[in-house]
């Protein structure tokens, strides 16, 4: 079947219709999420590149964005209560997560590079104040962090841009490639330290774990499962136009060692998962730049649903226990039994564990490591793996297993249910993608 | 004859990225963004009248009505409140001293090393025109790292994208739907920030943001 990419890109746009009535506003949210998920999956055939560019590529990304967007409605249904100081009211905050849904389609799906700048930079815009949904001085200042980091970084990858143009004569995807020239080079270099700035490479992630912290759980999940891929999209398709193996490889590698160091200390749990969302995406990169397409795709899809999971679960907690301090959350597994179970599924998911989609997709980019001779990027990548799963792992079953005091309330259903299914689906992937390889 | 025409507009862009720099007070720092954009919008004039461009005349209308007049006006209402407001930290003029040493080396650095190097070439003009751009690229830069207000980081911002319009604008005019697309962009985000302009000037160290 052909579906128009227009048609996916201006469902969520159409459920901001209902904006006066807040309950028919969530409804239509939720359907528009249901409703793109189903379109995507009906294709079939793909389109030939026009304005929109709906290839096997970025149709994964789509349906991740898609897939994402559906269960952060859901979940929000239950945790979005906006009383008080707080500088958007409720039904702003679904308008602004359905535009912010729209532009990060827009930009997986325009075949342009020059729109798919403008599409980054718009998710900044629709996003930022997503963040502001509690305002305290803390949500204020990552607020302004992520605007004015992101947003001086990505100019940097304007002038990648610019270099295109002037190289190609054209910003269209689909027509760059054949020039090798120094110019070319220097605008993809250019355009990965740009663009990296929102995927989240060292040294330009300092935005992203007070983001991720101080966002609301619905949307931390989307910052760390679907908008740095959608950033990771463009760096990836810039280097198709003329690969840069070696400084690709190297930026993935220092940024996944930097994040997995740098997650040993940390005391708050959400930040815990921000970096590592960096290592997750930094090892995508790596994967896509030594050409293990389908491994980093499967980490990337497997990451979105497993991270989403991880901060779901940690909204439930924040929600619950009224504190984002690792030390202050102890013996969940008895007293949030689903909470306990969804959050120990999806740090196992994020980590690598077998059997979850990230294992085999790790699994995969390891193995072109080593066929292409890159010891040295093998052997520090997978101390960075090593480290990260400590990390993670030793602080989540501190707060799973052991035991202490701590008061919690009881959370809607509603959020138990999807953050449970998210992790489920992350497992569901490595063992559809186990079976595919055996 | 046309390069230095060219040359003499792209200084005086640098003129007043150098006047924010060193200015202390909110008010006189908007209003010369304005004076920027507006010189950005005669370069693009000038070029449209000598390449017969619609294109590059069209950009300079949109320069001055996205730009200069309503990214003004929204951070002049940013600022409405206290428009006597000056910059809370010290050190303004020192920072500027130390700015034009950074700007000094960073732009012999970018011409020697990168631009020459490069097989560019421009329509109108000569290369080492590029420089300007590039100049007031790393001065916006410089502008977000070395103050702590919403409203100087905000202009550092702006003087960023002003770079890459003057970039366009001299090296390759790119497709006037991508230009507008990022006009609009700038103008969504200064909103954006001029919202937050009202709960929070200026930005130091929180303890729930470390590590």
């Amino acid at each position: 079947m052909n579906v128009n990419p227009l048609l996916i890109l201006l469902t969520p746009i159409l459920a901001n219709v209902f904006a006066p009535n807040l309950r028919v506003l969530k409804l239509a949210s939720a359907a528009s999420g249901v409703i793109d998920v189903v379109l995507l999956a009906l294709i079939h055939n793909m389109e030939s590149p026009g304005f929109f560019l709906l290839d096997r590529l970025s149709w994964t990304f789509a349906l991740m964005i898609c897939c994402i967007y559906l269960t952060s409605t859901l979940y929000s249904l239950g945790y979005i209560e906006i009383r008080g100081k707080s500088l958007i009211s409720e039904p702003l905050y679904y308008v602004l997560l359905n535009l912010f849904t729209a532009t990060m389609l827009f930009t997986v799906l325009v075949n342009n590079f020059g729109l798919m700048w403008v599409g980054l930079e718009a998710t900044t815009i629709s996003s930022a104040l997503l963040l502001t949904v509690e305002t305290t001085e803390s949500t204020l200042e990552a607020t302004w962090r992520y605007i004015i980091l992101v947003s001086a970084g990505i100019t940097l990858a304007f002038v990648s841009v610019i270099l295109l143009y002037y190289s190609f004569g054209t910003l269209t995807v689909t027509q760059m490639g054949g020039l090798e020239t120094e110019t070319v080079k220097l605008a993809v270099l250019v355009g990965l330290l740009g663009f990296g700035t929102k995927v989240g490479v060292f040294p330009v992630f300092t935005w992203l774990p007070d983001a991720h912290s101080e966002a609301p759980s619905p949307v931390s999940a989307m910052f760390s499962g679907v908008l740095l891929p959608s950033a990771l999209y463009i760096a990836y398709r810039l280097y198709e136009v003329l690969p840069q193996p070696l400084v690709y490889t190297w930026v993935g590698v220092i940024t996944a060692l930097v994040a997995s160091l740098l997650m040993v200390s940390q005391t708050k749990f959400k930040r815990l998962f921000a970096y590592s969302s960096i290592e997750n995406m930094s090892i995508a990169l790596l994967g896509l730049s030594v050409g293990q397409v389908n491994g980093a795709l499967l980490l990337l899809l497997s990451h979105a649903f497993g991270k989403a999971g991880a901060f779901y679960a940690c909204g439930e907690l924040i929600k619950s226990a009224k504190t984002r301090e690792i030390r202050e959350v102890r013996g969940i597994a008895w007293r949030m039994k689903a909470t306990s179970t969804s959050l120990l599924m999806s740090s196992l998911a994020v980590t690598g564990a077998p059997p979850f989609g990230a294992f085999v997709g790790e699994f995969l980019i390891m193995r072109s490591l080593i066929s292409k001779d890159m010891i040295l990027q093998f052997s520090l990548v997978l101390a960075s793996l090593v480290i990260a799963f400590a990390a993670v792992n030793y602080h989540v079953t501190s707060m799973v297993f052991q035991e202490g005091e701590m008061k919690v309330e009881r959370v809607p259903k509603v959020m138990s249910l999807v953050s449970m299914t998210v992790s489920l689906i992350s497992l569901l992937i490595g063992l559809i993608s186990l079976g595919v390889m055996a | 004859m046309n390069g230095e025409i060219l040359a003499l507009m792209s200084s005086l862009v640098l003129v007043t990225a150098f006047y924010i720099q060193g200015q202390a007070y909110y008010r006189a720092m908007v209003d010369m963004q304005a004076v920027q954009s507006i010189l950005i919008a005669t370069i693009s004039s000038y070029l449209a009248y000598e390449l017969h461009s619609l294109d590059l005349l069209l950009l300079a209308f949109s320069i001055v009505i996205l730009r200069a007049f309503a990214i003004t006006l929204f951070l002049r209402r940013g600022i409405r409140r206290s428009p006597w407001i000056r910059e809370g930290q010290r050190g303004v003029t020192s920072m500027f001293a130390l700015d034009l040493t950074f700007f000094s080396i960073a732009t012999l650095v970018l011409y020697y090393l990168v631009l020459s190097r490069l097989n560019l070439s421009v329509e109108v003009g000569n290369l080492s025109t590029l420089i300007f751009p590039f100049a007031l690229f790393f001065q916006g830069l410089f502008l977000i790292t070395s103050r702590r207000s919403t409203v100087a980081q905000i202009l550092g911002y702006v003087e960023e994208e002003n770079a890459l319009i003057l970039l366009g604008v001299l090296l390759v005019p790119i497709p006037l739907l991508v230009e507008a697309s990022v006009l609009l962009d700038v103008l969504g985000l200064v909103v954006v920030s001029s919202i937050l302009t009202l709960q929070k000037q200026f930005h130091e160290r929180v303890e729930e943001l470390m590590g």
